[in-house]
């Protein structure tokens, strides 16, 4: 068996962050189980499974060890610091702004020389004064990967699924999120091929920023919607 | 909860719980999960479907579904296409685990 | 945009009023039953994908059917809500899934 996955050595630390208070006593759902770095070294039913047919497709030229590292590693380099980039640019460039509402993929793909291909449509959806847009896939867990990369668990969770359809305030009440009750909340279901990244609202006292100080006010879940764009520090 | 009217994946509006904010960064493992269903779904390769996986992922038990590990149904739908779709065989694949069982048994790794 | 413009005429325009059909679900079926028998209105047209309950099976998903986004409001899904009164929800949507309201222009 190859080490050669030695590059994708992780020295993340696996401790979960409870920093919120709910008692982990009654979950009533399963965290992932503690993994090694390696999982090599492990040997519960599911990596047993994903080691053999990745082992077996390797064998037989379908899916190679190299392939599917360089997979990996694209996967990898998607993360919402793009996203971010791109709320920045479109916050102080009315212009682009228009042209990534009106063809968003066509359009990031121009202006950040990317070269982002998916059979899927990317729909960027703007939040107004009067509407505050809020993603979520409630039949799985349709989200922008090709630009954002992998959803957090509670995006793909059981209770986010079937809750903020139809009680969305008290959803983002739970991530800290509060809009006034005549504020449209207008929750997108992505039931298609259609995948949304919400332009959150630029936050007051920002017109002296630069773009890329506006890039990291923008968090990917103000890109979902389940929170608004960060305020600048004071 | 299940009827013929609403599948076990179709939970909008069902009663639920607090959203759980626990992260954790993804492992080795469900990267490759995520990797080989990319690219096995792909353009150059197309076993399957995407619309294939959530099929297969929908064909779980209410209970299954709602307890199974995201990435388990994940890797359990894969399986489950790549068998369907003729490109490896139950059996290969059963026998491949039970040498890495042992393997891991004998050496503490696969 | 990857996505297929329907022929001229044969979409329903956007602000057109409708209704989600209430029928059995097929064996991979995109359409939420809480959205089932709800009337909401056209938002947006966003063109011809093949038919995910057949892709599923390794069809081709043929003919291709318009997909709409489909605007309701809140008050309209749910008899309790009680969240804030402009609220929404939007969901994507087939035509075979959706029937315009009696009476709407088609």
């Amino acid at each position: 068996m190859s080490t050669s996955h030695g590059t994708h050595h992780h020295d993340h630390d696996h401790d979960h962050d409870h920093d919120h208070d709910h008692d982990h006593g009654d979950h009533g759902h399963p965290h992932a189980p503690p993994a090694p770095d390696d999982d090599d070294h492990y040997d519960r039913y599911e990596v047993l499974l994903q080691t053999a047919i990745r082992q077996l497709l390797d064998e037989k030229g379908i899916i190679t060890a190299d392939e599917l590292h360089r997979q990996i590693d694209y996967q990898d380099s998607l993360t919402p610091a793009i996203g971010g980039k791109i709320v920045a640019k479109a916050w102080m460039d009315p212009e682009f702004k228009k042209k990534l509402i009106a063809d968003p993929l066509k359009t990031i793909n121009a202006s950040f020389e990317l070269d982002i291909t998916t059979p899927l449509d990317l729909v960027v959806l703007e939040n107004t004064p009067q509407v505050h847009n809020v993603v979520v896939c409630t039949l799985c867990s349709c989200y922008p990967r090709m630009l954002l990369g992998i959803p957090p668990a509670w995006y793909k969770s059981i209770d986010y699924r079937s809750r903020v359809v139809v009680e969305p305030r008290k959803v983002l009440a739970e991530f800290g999120t509060h809009l006034d009750d005549d504020v449209e909340v207008r929750v997108s279901d992505s039931t298609a091929d259609l995948r949304f990244l919400v332009l959150p609202n630029r936050p007051a006292g920002t017109e002296k920023m630069s773009e890329t100080e506006l890039a990291e006010l923008v968090t990917r879940d103000s890109m979902i919607g389940t929170a608004l764009a960060l305020n600048p520090k004071a | 909860m299940t009827t013929t009217e609403r599948k076990v994946n179709d939970l909008g509006g069902m009663p639920a719980g607090p959203v759980c904010l626990d992260e954790h960064p993804s492992t080795l493992h469900e990267k490759r999960v995520d990797a080989l269903q990319k690219l096995l779904t792909g353009g150059k390769l197309q076993v399957f479907t995407s619309d294939a996986m959530r099929r297969a992922i929908e064909s779980n038990t209410d209970e299954d579904y709602k307890n199974m590990l995201y990435y388990d149904k994940w890797i359990r739908a894969v399986r489950d296409l790549v068998i369907e779709q003729q490109l490896l065989t139950a059996d290969e694949i059963d026998q491949r685990i039970e040498v890495l069982r042992q393997r891991h048994k004998e050496t503490g790794s696969l | 945009m990857n996505a297929i413009e329907p022929r001229p005429g044969h979409a329903l325009a956007a602000g057109t009023p409708v209704v989600i059909l209430k029928k059995p679900p097929e064996a991979h079926c995109r359409t939420p039953f809480y959205l089932r028998g709800v009337k909401g209105e056209i938002a947006e047209v966003r063109g011809c994908f093949r038919d995910p309950s057949l892709l599923a099976f390794h069809k081709p998903g043929l003919p291709m059917r318009v997909l709409y986004r489909v605007r309701f409001k809140q008050k309209d899904v749910w008899p309790n809500y009680s969240g804030g009164p402009n609220d929404t929800v939007v969901a994507d949507i087939f035509e075979h899934w959706i029937d315009p309201m009696p009476g709407a222009k088609t």
